[in-house]
């Protein structure tokens, strides 16, 4: 209880992060789920991690609500008509997502907002438009406070997603995360052009390859931390295996590879199921929470996102001194040998209610937490390790990339010289994505908003926060501490 | 062969888009303010001789994440044949090839070459004759107005590129007349050419204007809405 003491008192948190801290120590005083003594074993280890989801699942980790049926039929548990003009439907948003959960207990999910406000701008000028867009993001980062909430972009050209970027750059704010879904086929240069602009200056947008990820659903969205999700649908969990913690338990590669990697993997895969059913079957969310009741998501469009980290350190444990990933070929072999063992077990174990994903397992290149010390992100190269080259760099991500079907990416710091020629950036980001890379986020080395393991963070809120103030944004509490421990300042900027 | 001075595999300041730059040795005009003095000698221990198969292959390395290469130096239009060669070769990877040039080479001279490239990227250093020939150790100035001139007609002048001594300089350019005579060509202003407008600094000069400093900002300003006002597509 002391816990519980600590968040009612504390002088850091705000009344709605102890609101929600609270909530969390509440559900975790329940023990109802079935966890083997094995399981017990690698998760008391923090080899599988379950990334702070709690101990008695009552929603999907992240919901993708198919906006456009709420938009076309509305919402009748809140009472929402379909709106009829701009004003309305900003409204109608607004009050919607204030009621989407998720594990952060705020949305993931803003939706293809590009294509949704596009039809009620038809007759309204630009300034009106722009007027009504920056009071609406400015109301989404004051009241979403966690910058794991994204929108979406493209990959079709629109007006209203070039008013939504040039609002984006005026705000300079966390909230909302962008994502332009980038195919050369489709979205014009100049359009791609404006996002990379606008991402040197607010680190916002990131960029998605529109023709790989596409591939993996019907009907795909970005949410949180780059995670690619099918829309009207989402995730029910994401656990991880902090792979260096495991690689630590032995010395020989064999044994990490044959016994206790495929020993781990399947302790992990039953405790997700165990998680899986306890939402599916116990926790009520699909027979009451609205957005299931009125078909904004079905219940048989969740996945289960498959979660490493590490796997740069862990292939590194098994090499001689100076061997590493992302310089090293033998390195890089051991890493891809690990990766595909990790796809193939995910490949073959049948896990329950994922019809979407013919009840498989879908990997997940896990960005990173807070507590993570001296474990890099996914399948990123570590800081300081990159290679000199940025080709270089972008070819192996692609190698590895194509194992990851819920989300992989690159941030990449470029210095200020890209705002130039943002037609450089292109080439390059078209380059990376023929090769196979599937998403790549940047930020320019100047900016004040910068790039975590994924989310947004406000390099001068940092400062606020290391100095003992409040903050609006959680995030910023994961990122303060994440940005010193992961070295980030120090990311090998591009130079254009 | 070509004596290579440096090849430059990301490039975002020498043409539209990304691209590997070719910088050869050797430049035969020594102008004032050349930031590049060491790529001038015809001869160079930091030099190297390759072949246009050994550069194509360095080249390689930059696809798919490059547009094209940029051939500079130095002057590159001294070693026209390796010129023909490596664009020949990098036409199988479907790069396009910039020419970067100083204009004293004719170009109706090396009219496979002009075919062959996807345009120049010219420099115009002075229009009067005696301001030309302070800047640079060149006689004939006619020569780059030629290049200027079918460059324009025949579509192939990538962007014209002027350095811009500041006022103060012992050396009085003539910006503002090279401004007018260009905008001359109706070529350039209706393909709208981009006019570079570069500011003058002292790094790497070793002549009399090594301490010189760089041009200020409001005569960069007056330039550009100099050239604005004449329908160039300028930039600084
Ligand atoms: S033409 Fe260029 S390389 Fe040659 S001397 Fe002049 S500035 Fe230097």
């Amino acid at each position: 209880m002391a816990n519980i003491y600590d968040i009612v008192t504390s002088r850091k948190l705000s009344y709605e992060q102890k609101v929600n801290a609270l909530a969390h120590a509440a559900e975790d005083t329940l023990d109802v789920l079935k966890i083997s003594e094995k399981t017990h074993f690698y998760l008391d280890k923090g080899i599988i991690c379950n990334l702070n989801e709690g101990n008695a699942p009552y929603r999907p980790r992240y919901i993708m609500p198919d906006y456009d049926k709420a938009i076309r039929n509305g919402v009748k548990f809140l009472e929402l008509e379909p709106p009829t003009d701009f004003d309305e439907l900003l409204t109608f948003l607004q009050i919607l997502y204030r009621h989407v959960p998720s594990i952060t207990t705020y949305p993931v999910f803003l939706g293809n907002l590009d294509k949704i406000i596009e039809p009620y701008i038809t007759d309204l000028p630009d300034e009106i438009v722009e007027k009504k867009l920056r009071n609406f993001f400015i109301y989404l980062d004051r009241t979403i406070t966690d910058s794991f909430c994204h929108a979406n972009l493209g990959p079709e050209d629109t007006r209203a997603g070039r008013l939504i970027l040039k609002v984006d750059q005026q705000l300079k704010q966390a909230v909302p995360n962008l994502t332009l879904k980038y195919d050369p086929d489709i979205t014009p240069d100049d359009y791609a052009e404006q996002a990379i602009v606008t991402s040197l200056h607010v680190a916002n947008p990131a960029i998605c390859n529109h023709k790989l990820n596409a591939t993996t659903y019907d009907n795909y969205g970005i949410s949180s931390c780059y995670n690619i999700l099918p829309i009207g649908g989402g995730s029910y969990t994401l656990t991880r295996i902090v792979l260096p913690r495991l690689a630590q338990l032995t010395d020989n590669k064999d044994e990490f590879l044959n016994t206790l990697l495929p020993d781990a993997l399947h302790c992990m895969a039953d405790y997700m199921s165990e998680r899986i059913r306890f939402i599916v079957e116990k926790s009520g969310f699909f027979e009451s929470n609205f957005l299931a009741t009125e078909g904004f998501v079905e219940r048989d469009r969740f996945v289960a996102m498959f979660g490493l980290v590490g796997l740069a350190e862990a292939a590194n444990h098994f090499m001689p001194e100076g061997k590493k990933y992302g310089n090293d070929a033998e390195a890089d072999d051991l890493a891809e040998q690990i990766l595909k063992t990790i796809s193939d077990f995910a490949a073959q174990y049948e896990c329950p209610y994922c019809e979407i994903a013919n009840h498989r397992l879908l990997l997940h290149a896990q960005v990173g937490i807070d507590t993570d010390y001296g474990i890099t992100s996914g399948i990123r190269i570590p800081v300081g390790d990159e290679p000199q080259s940025i080709y270089d760099h972008l070819r192996h991500s692609a190698r590895f990339h194509k194992y990851i079907p819920t989300g992989c990416s690159d941030i990449l710091p470029f210095d200020i010289t890209g705002k130039k020629n943002p037609a450089a950036v292109l080439d390059i980001v078209k380059g990376a994505f023929q090769l196979g890379q599937k998403y790549i986020a940047f930020y320019a080395d100047d900016s004040d908003l910068v790039r975590i393991t994924g989310y947004l963070v406000k390099r001068s809120e940092m400062e606020k926060w290391n100095n003992g103030k409040v903050v609006l944004q959680n995030t910023t509490q994961f990122g303060a501490p994440a940005y010193s421990s992961g070295h980030l300042a120090d990311r090998k900027v591009r130079h254009v | 062969m070509a004596l290579v001075r440096k090849i430059i595999a990301q490039s975002t300041v020498d043409g539209p888009g990304n691209r590997t730059a070719v910088f050869l040795q050797g430049c035969n005009i020594r102008c004032a303010y050349c930031h590049n003095p060491e790529t001038q000698s015809l001869h160079d221990d930091e030099a190297k001789e390759m072949t246009a198969r050994e550069v194509f292959e360095v080249i390689r390395k930059s696809v798919p994440f490059i547009r094209g290469i940029t051939i500079s130096g130095g002057e590159c239009m001294l070693q026209t044949d390796f010129l023909e060669q490596l664009i020949n070769l990098t036409k199988t990877e479907a790069l396009t090839a910039l020419i970067d040039s100083n204009g004293t080479i004719p170009f109706s001279q090396h009219r496979k070459l002009l075919d062959l490239c996807d345009g120049v990227m010219l420099d115009v250093k002075a229009w009067d004759k005696k301001v030309y020939q302070q800047l640079t150790q060149a006689t004939n100035d006619a020569i780059v107005k030629d290049n200027l001139e079918l460059l324009a007609k025949e579509n192939k002048l990538a962007e014209v590129r002027i350095v811009c001594l500041p006022k103060s300089s012992p050396i009085q350019t003539d910006i503002e007349n090279i401004l007018q005579h260009i905008a001359q060509h109706t070529e350039i202003i209706t393909s709208n050419v981009p006019v570079y407008l570069i500011r003058y600094r002292p790094y790497g000069v070793i002549t009399k204007l090594k301490d010189q400093p760089a041009t200020p900002d409001y005569e960069m300003q007056h330039y550009l809405q100099l050239a604005q006002s004449l329908y160039l597509n300028a930039r600084i």
